[in-house]
């Protein structure tokens, strides 16, 4: 039974989804070398240093079906933090044309302040229409080979995003140009018990562009399912773009995703990575600083009750001279859900001037829950500034008193010392549709209905 | 309106006794100051009030108009009209004043059954109470007490303490650490609570307070008890005799 290789995609029960047809022929031989690449890394085990803490048996333990399309509509209201938004929509990890702006024909345009555009489309369409613009980028955002990567420092592996890449259809592929001013909502919708969704969305925000963009993604609840998207990210020379990554999904749901961030020189990437829903969650968030004068934040709030297992792996890499970055986490963990957390800084030997600051703070609201967590500074230059700290801890009795000695009920006092908590970074959000909207899931979370 | 007995009560964790048979009973209407050498156990006196859980009461009985407080929780008593300005205000980063003097509001409406208020209604019922007590708009939106200056936080517990219109309301060391102008600034917040049915017990090392504040009754409380009252003259004389002679006087008469 046990070979060396294992049979990964038919362990998940997917062989079907190995063998469908796959677009043009560079995009097939893509497919063939992460199959490769899947193939060979199987799914891991906590044996994997990358997966001590996150077995896969809950996943592997059941049978998974290829994600069919699903319904046209939907019963219950689709996300939206805010009514001006332009939102894209995509069901079962396919672009949804009738649900993303209705009325508005594909693709999706729009005309933002200062002419700027937008674009967003099917990723299907766009392999063959804008093959111009994805081919250099899908798949490609991550650097994969040591040579690439430099001498000292491995490339990561990462076997979801292979298998991504092997079986995605369909996507979303957006482009921003210039200053685009309304806020632009990426939604992910899965339904579908038993199926397995691979969404992949191919972001390119232009030279010299401005854009704030959320992404969210939500499952019904209408039985276990599996997403395992692929976000792909390039920020172009001066661009400014700030990316709430929002997973709210139902707590049957499996979500195991990679996040790949390029970022070119003076450019400024500001992510936010939202953590509230899934049975298993699990990001691999990667950004590479591929040049200099570079403003990076890779903020993540996670907030796990019940059973959940949520866990986020953030890889930043400093290649360049003068990069500034800030990475703050801030993880609630209540009854007995389990948290993880491995955030690892590189700083490469050129990468001179690098101010890097990571931060991670666990806040315990009860004896049963679990937090794990790592920092991992690795740092090949000399002449620069990185600090990291981490604390755990729980609800201090005194501001609860004081809080609750004027009348504040008990749970709606934990609530906002919670809130308070996880408010260091959720008010670094721009957007305050966003930030309201997000600081209301989180009262819901908490038990408390704040209206 | 309060009446406590024979109340004993003791550090959880240890199990220390600190209030040790303590007996006061307040009447609506009335103030009260209760003075004594540090570490005597006013400021448990007033933790125990509020139902703060760090403190056991083995013995006796809180009455507030005639019923326990002691199985009440702190939110509860704070709904039955209690209310303690701290001797250290807490601050709670990352909550706005308002915000949280919003919710409690808000909180203690709902559990009398009464329509809750949104912010502008309750921006217009807190106005003329940021004045009296001479808060900024700044103080305002920041974090409950963070960052705060010792005076400003005494003020913030007394702007508290308007905004709620508790009944009995149990002022630990208010004014400690108050410049002049403060010191009257929160007196005047005080006095303009003063009414016939509402009581206070105002903690105080100080006979300063009291020419501003006028008691009608002042107490002496030493390990645990309250060992001497009288009218406002007592305090006159612990200023001018320290609490020596009371000891000698309690020692005499045990
Ligand atoms: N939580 C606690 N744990 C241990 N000891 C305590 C605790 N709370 C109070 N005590 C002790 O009980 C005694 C009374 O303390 P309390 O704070 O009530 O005094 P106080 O009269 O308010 O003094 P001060 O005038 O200095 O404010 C002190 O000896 C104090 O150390
Ligand atoms: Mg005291």
């Amino acid at each position: 039974m046990s070979t060396a290789v294992e049979p990964s995609i038919s362990l998940l029960g997917l062989e079907a989804w190995a063998e469908r047809p796959a677009g043009p022929g560079w995009l097939r031989e893509l497919k063939a070398l992460a199959l490769e690449s899947h193939r060979a890394l199987g799914i891991p085990t906590t044996k994997h240093e990358e997966w001590k803490y996150t077995p896969l048996r809950g996943l592997t333990e059941r049978r998974w079906t290829p994600g069919e399309p699903g319904p046209a509509v939907f019963q219950q209201e689709l996300p939206r933090h805010e009514p001006n938004s332009v939102r894209v929509v995509l069901v079962n990890g396919r672009f949804d044309r009738n649900l993303s702006e209705s009325g508005t024909p594909s693709p999706v345009t729009g005309e933002g302040a200062g002419g700027g555009g937008l674009t967003a489309k099917s990723l299907r369409d766009a392999l063959t229409e804008d093959e111009a613009l994805v081919r250099p980028w899908l798949g490609q955002v991550r650097p994969r080979t040591t040579q690439a990567v430099g001498r000292e420092i491995k490339p990561d592996s990462h076997t979801f995003a292979e298998l991504n890449t092997v079986v995605f259809e369909d996507g979303l592929f957006l482009r921003l140009q210039g200053e685009i001013a309304p806020l632009v909502e990426i939604v992910h919708v899965s339904t579908g018990e038993g199926q397995a969704f691979a969404p992949r969305v191919l972001i390119l925000a232009e030279e010299g562009s401005r854009a704030r963009i959320v992404e969210t993604y939500v499952s019904d609840g209408t039985g276990p399912t599996f997403i395992l998207p692929v976000t792909e990210v390039i920020v172009k020379e001066g661009a400014h773009l700030e990316h709430v990554r929002v997973q709210d999904e139902s707590p049957e749901s499996f979500h195991i995703a990679n996040w790949q961030t390029h970022q070119a020189p003076r450019s400024e990437y500001h992510s936010y990575n939202v953590c509230y829903g899934a049975a298993l969650a699990r990001v691999d968030q990667g950004i590479w600083l591929d040049g200099e004068d570079t403003v990076t934040r890779l903020d993540g709030v996670v907030c796990a009750s019940g059973d959940q297992h949520i866990d986020n792996h953030t890889r930043l890499d400093h290649a360049f001279p003068n990069g500034n970055s800030f990475e703050i986490y801030k993880q609630v963990v209540d009854d007995r859900a389990t948290v993880v957390f491995n955030g690892k800084i590189f700083v490469h030997q050129d990468a001179q001037k690098t101010d890097a600051k990571q931060t991670n703070q666990a806040l315990l609201l009860s004896p049963t829950a679990t937090i794990d967590s790592k920092p991992q500074l690795e740092i090949f230059a000399d002449d620069v500034k990185c600090t990291h700290g981490a604390t755990v801890g729980q609800l201090e009795d005194l501001p609860l008193f004081y809080m609750r000695s004027r009348g504040v009920p008990k749970q709606q006092a934990e609530a906002v010392l919670v809130y308070a908590f996880a408010a260091e970074v959720l008010e670094l959000i721009t957007h305050e549709g966003v930030r309201q909207s997000l600081e209301k899931r989180l009262y819901e979370k908490l038990g408390v209905d704040l209206t | 309106m309060l009446q406590i007995h024979d109340l004993h009560a003791q550090v959880a964790d240890d199990r220390r006794e600190i209030l040790k048979g303590l007996s006061l009973t307040v009447q609506a209407g009335e103030v009260h100051a209760v003075m004594g050498p540090n570490g005597s156990g006013k400021s448990t006196l007033a933790n125990v009030v509020a139902g703060r859980e760090t403190y056991e009461v083995t013995r006796g009985d809180i009455l507030l108009d005639g019923e326990s407080l002691l199985e009440s929780e702190p939110d509860e008593r704070a709904h039955r009209g209690v209310f303690m300005a701290f001797q250290y205000p807490v601050e709670i980063p990352g909550v706005s004043n308002t915000y949280f003097l919003r919710a409690a509001l808000n909180a203690r409406l709902k559990a009398e059954g009464k329509e809750e208020m949104d912010a502008m209604s309750f921006l217009k019922h807190i106005r003329a109470k940021v004045q009296l007590l001479g808060l900024s708009n700044d103080m305002l939106s920041r974090s409950v007490n963070e960052g705060f200056s010792g005076g400003e936080k005494k003020r913030n517990e007394i702007f508290q303490m308007a905004v709620l219109e508790p009944r009995l309301c149990v002022l630990d060391e208010t004014d400690s650490g108050l410049d002049i102008d403060a010191l009257q600034t929160v007196a005047n917040g005080v006095n303009a609570l003063r009414s016939p049915d509402r009581a206070f017990i105002v903690v105080t090392h100080y006979q300063r307070l009291l020419n501003f504040i006028v008691p009608d009754f002042v107490h002496v409380l030493m390990d645990g008890r309250i060992v001497k009252s009288g009218g406002k003259e007592l305090a006159l004389e612990l200023e001018d005799k320290g609490y020596g002679w009371i000891e000698a006087e309690v020692g005499a008469t045990a």
